[in-house]
């Protein structure tokens, strides 16, 4: 479903991808693990185009991303595009970035009316269907700052799949929580996974990658040092930086 | 809560009291400056004199060739009086609005500046004998068949000058729209760019201007004599009787009259300069078309305040919402534009921030009409503060844009929202509630700096104190009056404010 091919990105003169190439099936489910700084986050946003690569291609269901430096890049069909996969892959941000000024049934209901055009009645009801999911049908109208870490990034995480998305990216979605939050954060994701949903997620925690994904990639300075199913990354790691990472975490 | 309210209430309250009695202190000690001034002037050698060269030709004013010269009738017969009384004249520069104030104040001894003898000044000063027999003459559009005696002013629009026996003389007319100005030269050029329908003025002003502009016209006889005296304090009546003997003088040797035809104001008029004092008394006592002096009572100045606090509140209003309209776009021009609308709203920031509120109301009003703009008072008002205004706010809202976090615009555009749809409903909302306190703030300044806009004709709070108090000699407590208006208008304006701040606070 998502396939990146030879990506090449630097920030101002610090190169970051080297040609960098992955592979998502439909259903798979993709653990990005490595250091801080080794680029998880950059690639995630490559995919729905919150940062711009040099070279390149990002191909979502057909749908190219080129890199600026190549002779395909052209500004208009670009956002054209990344609209288009903007609408098939939902994201959750380390940070929520719920807004602020708007309840939380709001945050979930202003995309589908602003951007699909359903009505809002329709919004709601889908918002309070998914609300339930996250379990926090209670908090529709509370507004994001009388809420918990926790309970702010499973709305964040209901207000992506609002807009029916075929894949989800977690951007770090567990990090700037408090340790006792993470497990309610984590249960959601795992409840989506276990539906089906194409997932790729950057994630610290170790435990969840190995149950929870197909594919593991360990992530070094933009490049991937090792890939391989869970099973082998965690027990069985060939590289020997993988195996320092890992034996850091796995304690 | 509740507690602390009450302790900074009266706190506030105590402070204002302090400042009041600080006021009234410092008005009453100077009253009391000099003993004998005629005394204190022989002695020292020097007359001080006050008069406002803003006030013009013929009277006093700066000599175009050198400026920094006084030129004018008054001159010519300040200085023969001064050397009658064998000493030098020192200039003492005054607004002509509060000339009389500053004379009881002890800031300068004598004023002599087209003062008209009235009943009501002369409860607060002391006059001299008449020097000059004015009268007011009416000026048209040479084009304008209309106009051709007072009677004809009912229905028009006529400008003149503030405080002047003419506009009292117009506002007795009842039907008359009168438009009222500081400066001499500004309603005969209103009066030929049709703003106004005509122009009532003493004679020598009419004489003055529009007598050698070939698109104005003089018509009539001019109505309504009054007469010119010199000002001193109530109490100097030797300095009085002196300046008496002197104006006897020059009057009967023909110096007086030399004068004034030298600056093309001698009339047979002034003939009656030479009628018995007594007479003179007599025929001041009940000045033609001046109505006796006006008793400082609430519902004769309240109404006149608050139809000024009316057009003050309409214009800060209306200026508001264009300053709001125009700087939002402005901010998005300087945040979200090319290169170009970036460079435009850049330099219009710079250009509006960066010179003075009164030269652009000027350009606006008087200024415009040279490249063929012409522009009513009001609506040169609001654009004046409107445009001024928009150059400050659309800072704060740049300010306030540019404090939203990056991640709100990358949620909103991970959720496929396009760059306008993510200003408008996520961005400017919140950016809003940031700009609050300094748009109230903005909003209070430009409430008070509407009384700017009395340059251009229009007549509002400020300058309906400023009216009110010279005619009353009351700036006192007219002015505390004023105070509590302004402020009765400005703090529910914060209260308000502060609510909203507070309501769209609730959701953090």
């Amino acid at each position: 479903m998502i396939e990146i091919s030879n990506l090449f990105k630097q920030h101002g003169q610090q190169p970051l991808f080297n040609g960098l190439n992955l592979e998502l099936e439909k259903g798979s489910v993709v653990a990005v693990i490595g250091p801080s700084g080794s680029g998880k986050s950059t690639l995630l946003r490559c995919i729905n185009g919150l940062e711009y690569f040099q070279k390149g291609c990002i191909s979502v269901d057909g749908q190219k991303l080129y890199g600026v430096n190549e002779q395909s890049y052209n500004k208009a069909d670009e956002d054209c595009t990344v609209k288009k996969i903007r609408r098939r892959i939902g994201m959750v941000f380390q940070q929520f970035n719920l807004f602020p000024h708007m309840t939380v049934l709001n945050n979930i209901t202003e995309a589908p009316v602003c951007v699909m055009g359903i009505s809002r009645a329709e919004a709601e009801a889908v918002a309070i269907s998914l609300l339930q999911k996250v379990h926090l049908e209670e908090k529709a109208q509370s507004y994001p700052a009388q809420l918990s870490g926790g309970e702010q990034q499973r709305v964040a995480i209901a207000r992506a799949l609002a807009m029916k998305p075929e894949a989800m990216l977690f951007d770090e979605p567990t990090s700037s929580l408090d340790p006792e939050m993470i497990e309610e954060v984590l249960l959601v994701v795992k409840d989506l996974v276990s539906e089906g949903m194409t997932t790729m997620i950057a994630t610290h925690e170790m435990g969840f990658a190995r149950d929870v994904s197909t594919h593991v990639i360990f992530l070094e300075k933009g490049n991937i040092v090792e890939r391989g199913s869970p099973k082998k990354i965690f027990s069985n790691p060939k590289n020997k930086r993988t195996k320092m990472f890992l034996s850091r975490f796995m304690k | 809560m509740k507690h602390m309210n009450r302790k900074h209430f009266i706190i506030r309250t105590v402070s204002i009291l302090q400042i009041c009695f600080f006021m009234m202190y410092f008005f009453m000690t100077d009253t009391f400056a000099y003993q004998d001034t005629l005394e204190k002037i022989k002695s020292s050698g020097v007359l001080t004199w006050g008069f406002d060269a803003d006030g013009g030709a013929p009277y006093v004013f700066h000599d175009p060739k050198h400026p920094s010269k006084l030129i004018g009738f008054e001159v010519d017969i300040v200085e023969a009086i001064a050397r009658e009384l064998g000493v030098k004249v020192q200039n003492f520069q005054n607004e002509w609005d509060s000339i009389l104030l500053s004379l009881q104040r002890g800031d300068f001894d004598i004023a002599l500046n087209g003062i008209e003898i009235t009943s009501d000044r002369e409860q607060s000063v002391l006059f001299t004998r008449p020097y000059f027999v004015y009268a007011e003459q009416i000026v048209v559009r040479d084009s304008d068949n209309r106009i051709h005696r007072l009677d004809d002013l009912h229905g028009k629009k006529v400008g003149t000058l503030y405080n002047t026996v003419a506009k009292r003389m117009l506002e007795e007319m009842g039907d008359v729209a009168v438009s009222t100005y500081s400066g001499q030269v500004e309603p005969f050029k209103d009066l030929s760019l049709n703003r106004i329908d005509a122009v009532l003025v003493d004679l020598p002003i009419a004489f003055y201007y529009a007598a050698p502009n070939p698109q104005l016209r003089m018509v009539g006889e001019p109505v309504g004599e009054g007469y010119y005296g010199i000002a001193v304090r109530k109490e100097e009546t030797a300095l009085a009787e002196e300046l008496n003997i002197i104006i006897e003088k020059i009057l009967r040797s023909g110096e007086l009259k030399k004068i004034y035809e030298r600056w093309g104001v001698w009339n047979t008029s002034q003939e009656k300069l030479f009628l018995h004092e007594g007479l003179l008394q007599k025929y001041t006592e009940s000045p033609p078309s001046i109505s006796e002096k006006v008793p400082l009572r609430v519902t004769t100045f309240l109404p006149t305040l608050l139809k000024g606090a009316l057009v003050t509140v309409g214009i800060s209003i209306l200026s508001m919402m264009l300053a709001v309209v125009l700087g939002l776009i402005l901010a998005i021009m300087r945040l979200y534009g090319n290169k170009w609308l970036q460079r435009v709203s850049t330099a219009y920031i710079e250009f509006y921030r960066g010179t003075p509120l009164l030269i652009q109301l000027y350009i606006l009003y008087y200024g415009l009409p040279n490249i063929g703009i012409t522009l009513s008072a009001f609506i040169a008002a609001i654009l004046g503060l409107g445009m001024n205004y928009a150059a400050y706010e659309s800072e704060i809202y740049r300010a306030g844009i540019q404090a939203i976090p990056k991640g709100q615009t990358e949620a909103a555009l991970s959720l496929c929202m396009s760059g306008r749809l993510i200003l408008r409903r996520i961005i400017l909302p919140q950016a809003f509630r940031i700009a609050i306190p300094p748009m109230t703030n903005d909003f209070i300044a430009l409430f008070k700096d509407s009384s700017l806009v009395s340059v251009i004709a229009m007549v509002e709070l400020t300058k309906s104190y400023s009216m009110l108090a010279a005619a009353s000699m009351n700036f006192f407590q007219l002015g505390i009056i004023t105070a509590l208006l302004y402020f009765g208008m400005s703090y529910p304006l914060s209260i308000y404010a502060r609510r909203l701040e507070r309501k769209l606070k609730s959701y953090d």
